[in-house]
C-alpha cells in the first residue's frame, strides 16, 4: 500500500512538471495532459484508499505466492547500469558478455561455465552479425584493434 | 472489384522471392516470440525497427505483418503445452487446451488451434479486402476534430477494456500521454519536459519505449518471482486432427471468425474480449459429448477462441492502415514505423501506396498458409523451445533489447532512459496497470495533439468546433461509454446477485 502511495506521488510529480511547461500553443496539450493526469492520480488515490488493489500481473514464469525478491531487482539493476558504464570502454563483446553472464548468473544459472561460455559465443556472433552483417555500429573497446 | 485488381497487383508485389523470404523470416520470427514467454510481437517488431531503415517498405511491413500473425499462432502453443498463455489474447486457449493436452490429445489441440487460425485468418484478409475500401470511402472526409475525437475514443476504449480496473488503464494511458510529450514540440519548436537534456529535445524513441516498458520491465519482474521449478510442458507428437475432431471444431471456428473480426476492427477491442466470448458462446452450445467434456479439455474452447484472437488481428488492421488507428500495442509499434518512412496510414495511404498496402494484406494470406505449414508438422520442435533454461532466456532478451536500443543512435543516454523505463514496466506489473495503454498513448498521442491543435485553428479558437461534426460527436459519446461500461457491469452483478438473495 505505501508503495502505491509513492507510486502515485511519482504520477503527481509527472503532472506538475507536465503542468508547468512554458510556451503558447505547445502549452495547451501539456496542460490537457497535465490536468487528466492529476483527475486520474486523484481517481487512483481514492480506488487505493477505498481498498482497489491492482492485481499483480500474471506470467508463464511468475511464482505470485513467494514474495518480490527485490534483492534481484536490485542486482538485476546494478548489472544493467554497469554495462552501460563500460560498454564504450570494453567495447561491445566483452561488456554484452559480461551482462549475459552476470544476468543468469543472477536469474539462478547453475553451470557457471556454460552460462560464461554462452555468453563469451552470443556476445561474439551478435556483434560480428550485427557489425558485419547488418552494418549496424557498435563499439569494439578493448577488442578493436584485435577485430 | 476494383480492390480485386488491386489485391492481384498486391500478390504480385508479394510473391517475389525477396519478399517471400521475408515473409518467412517475419511468421518464424513471431512464431518463436509467440511460443517465448516474456516477448511478444509488439517488442520484436520494436527491435526490429532500427535494423530496418535500410529495407523497403513493402518487405519490413510483409515482415512485421508476418510476425503479428505469427505471434497469435505462437502463443497458442505455450497455452496449450503449459497452461499459461505467451499472450494475452491466448488465455482463453489455455482453459481448455492445457486440460486436453494433459488428457493425451495435445496433437489435436495444437491442429485445431493452427487450422483454426488458418481458417479464421484467411477469411478475415479476405473481409479486410472488402472492408478497407469501404472504410477509406468513409473516411475520407473527416476533418481534424473526426480525428482528434477517433484518438480519444480510442484512448477511452482501449484503458476501459485492457484493465480490470479503468483507473489503472487510464493511468497507464496518461503515463503514455506524458512520455509523448517530451520533445520537441512539432509545430513551434519548442522543447517541452526534456529535464535540460540534449538527448531528450528528439524525444524519446518509440523503440526505447517499447523495448523499455515490454522486455526490460518484464525481465526485473521475472527477477523478483522468477519460478524455480523446471517448467511443465507436456510432451507431444505432429499436430494432426481426426475426423470426429474435424466435424467438431469447424462451427467453431467460424464462429470464433465472425466474433473476432468485428471486435479487432473496433477501437479497444483487441482480441482478449472475443476469444472469451468465443469461449462463452461454444460453452452454452455446447451438447452431447462436448457438453460432458466441457471444463475437463473440450475441442470447441480451444477451436473458437483461438479462430478468434487471429481474426481480430485482421481486424485490428482496418483502422490501422484506413484510418491511422491502433488498437492494438503491437498495431501502435507498426505506425510507428509506418511514421519512420514517412508514411502516414490513412485514406491517402491508399491512394499513393497502393502497392505497399496490397502488397502487405496479399502477404497476410500468404503468410497465414506459411504459418500452418510451420505449427502442423514442426510443433514438436516449438514444444522444444519452450525448454531452453529461463535463465539464458531472460539474459538473452536483455541482451538484444540494450543491442537494439543502442545501435538506434549509438547513446548510452538511450540505454540508461531504456532502464528507468524498464523500472517503470516493473512498477506497472507489480501494481496491475497494463503496458498496452501506455505504448499506444505515447504514440497516438502527438498525433491527436496535432490534430487538435488543427482543429482549433480552424475553429479560430471556438472550442464548439470539436462537436460540430456530427461524426465526431459520435465517437465522443462512445468514449464517454466506453468509459462508464464499469459502472455498467457493477449495476448488472449487483442486480444478478440482487435476484439472486431474494
Amino acid at each position: 500500500m505505501l508503495v502505491l502511495g509513492v507510486f502515485v506521488l511519482a504520477g503527481t510529480a509527472d503532472v506538475t512538471t507536465a503542468a508547468s511547461t512554458l510556451g503558447l500553443g505547445p502549452r495547451f496539450f501539456p496542460i490537457l495532459v497535465g490536468c487528466a493526469l492529476i483527475l486520474i492520480g486523484v481517481c487512483y488515490v481514492i480506488d487505493v484508499l477505498r481498498g482497489g488493489r491492482g492485481d499483480p500481473e500474471q506470467s508463464e514464469d511468475i511464482d505470485l505466492r513467494i514474495p518480490a525478491d527485490l534483492r534481484s531487482v536490485a542486482l538485476v539493476s546494478v548489472i544493467f547500469l554497469g554495462f552501460t558504464a563500460v560498454l564504450e570502454v570494453l567495447g561491445w563483446i566483452i561488456a554484452g558478455a559480461l551482462l549475459f553472464f552476470g544476468l543468469s548468473t543472477v536469474l539462478g544459472a547453475t553451470h557457471r561455465l556454460r552460462a560464461a561460455l554462452i555468453a563469451v559465443v552470443l556476445a561474439f556472433c551478435t556483434y560480428a552479425g550485427f557489425v558485419w552483417g547488418l552494418g549496424v555500429t557498435l563499439p569494439g573497446g578493448l577488442l578493436s584493434g584485435v577485430l | 472489384m476494383e480492390s480485386f485488381s488491386l489485391l492481384l497487383d498486391g500478390f504480385a508485389t508479394a510473391l517475389t522471392p525477396i519478399n517471400l523470404v521475408y515473409a518467412l523470416v517475419g511468421v518464424t520470427l513471431g512464431t518463436l516470440v509467440g511460443v517465448l514467454p516474456g516477448i511478444g510481437p509488439a517488442m520484436t517488431v520494436a527491435l526490429l525497427l532500427p535494423i530496418t531503415f535500410n529495407v523497403p517498405p513493402a518487405s519490413a511491413f510483409i515482415m512485421f505483418a508476418g510476425i503479428y500473425y505469427g505471434g497469435m499462432y505462437g502463443g497458442s502453443t505455450t497455452s496449450i503445452l503449459l497452461n499459461t498463455p505467451g499472450e494475452s489474447s491466448s488465455m482463453i486457449t489455455a482453459l481448455e487446451g492445457n486440460k486436453m493436452a494433459r488428457r493425451g490429445r495435445a496433437a489435436q489441440a495444437l491442429a485445431t488451434a493452427a487450422i483454426g487460425s488458418f481458417v479464421a485468418g484467411t477469411i478475415a484478409t479476405a473481409l479486410l479486402v472488402v472492408a478497407a475500401p469501404l472504410v477509406v470511402d468513409f473516411a475520407i472526409s473527416f476533418g481534424p476534430e473526426d480525428y482528434f475525437a477517433l484518438a480519444v475514443l480510442a484512448f477511452t476504449a482501449v484503458s476501459s477494456v485492457l484493465s480490470r480496473s479503468v483507473v489503472r488503464g487510464l493511468a497507464s494511458l496518461g503515463l503514455g500521454l506524458a512520455i509523448g510529450l517530451v520533445g520537441i514540440d512539432q509545430q513551434t519548436g519548442q522543447a517541452r519536459l526534456t529535464l535540460g537534456i540534449d538527448q531528450l529535445l528528439d524525444g524519446i524513441d518509440v523503440v526505447v519505449v517499447a523495448v523499455g516498458l515490454f522486455a526490460v520491465g518484464e525481465v526485473l519482474y521475472v527477477a523478483s518471482r522468477l519460478r524455480h521449478a523446471a517448467p511443465d510442458v507436456v510432451p507431444v507428437g505432429r499436430a494432426f486432427l481426426g475426423r470426429s475432431d474435424w466435424s467438431r471444431s469447424w462451427r467453431p471456428w467460424l464462429r470464433g471468425t465472425a466474433l473476432g473480426f468485428p471486435f479487432g476492427a473496433l477501437p479497444g477491442g483487441g482480441a482478449e474480449i472475443p476469444t472469451f466470448l468465443s469461449y462463452a458462446a461454444e460453452k452454452r452450445l455446447a451438447r452431447g459429448i462436448a457438453r460432458e467434456e466441457y471444463g475437463n479439455g473440450a475441442i470447441e474452447g480451444v477451436a473458437g477462441p483461438e479462430a478468434a484472437n487471429n481474426a481480430s488481428a485482421a481486424g485490428t488492421l482496418v483502422p490501422l492502415l484506413t484510418l491511422g488507428l491502433p488498437t492494438s500495442a503491437t498495431a501502435a509499434i507498426m505506425l510507428a514505423a509506418f511514421q519512420q518512412y514517412g508514411l502516414q496510414p490513412g485514406p491517402q495511404l491508399f491512394d499513393h501506396n497502393p502497392a505497399l498496402v496490397w502488397g502487405m494484406i496479399a502477404s497476410l494470406f500468404i503468410g497465414n498458409a506459411m504459418l500452418l505449414v510451420l505449427n502442423l508438422p514442426l510443433a514438436p520442435a516449438w514444444a522444444r523451445v519452450l525448454h531452453i533454461p529461463r535463465p539464458y532466456l531472460y539474459a538473452g532478451i536483455v541482451l538484444f533489447a540494450a543491442l537494439g536500443v543502442y545501435a538506434l543512435n549509438g547513446s548510452r543516454v538511450d540505454l540508461v532512459i531504456l532502464y528507468l523505463l524498464g523500472l517503470l514496466g516493473y512498477a506497472m506489473r507489480r501494481f496491475g496497470l497494463p503496458v498496452a495503454p501506455a505504448v499506444i498513448g505515447m504514440i497516438l498521442g502527438p498525433m491527436a495533439e496535432i490534430q487538435l491543435r488543427r482543429a482549433l485553428a480552424i475553429g479560430a479558437g471556438d472550442v464548439t468546433v470539436l462537436v460540430r461534426s456530427p461524426i465526431a460527436v459520435a465517437f465522443l459519446t462512445l468514449a464517454a461509454l466506453a468509459l462508464l461500461t464499469p459502472v455498467f457491469r457493477r449495476l448488472a452483478t449487483r442486480r444478478r446477485t440482487g435476484n439472486a438473495v431474494r
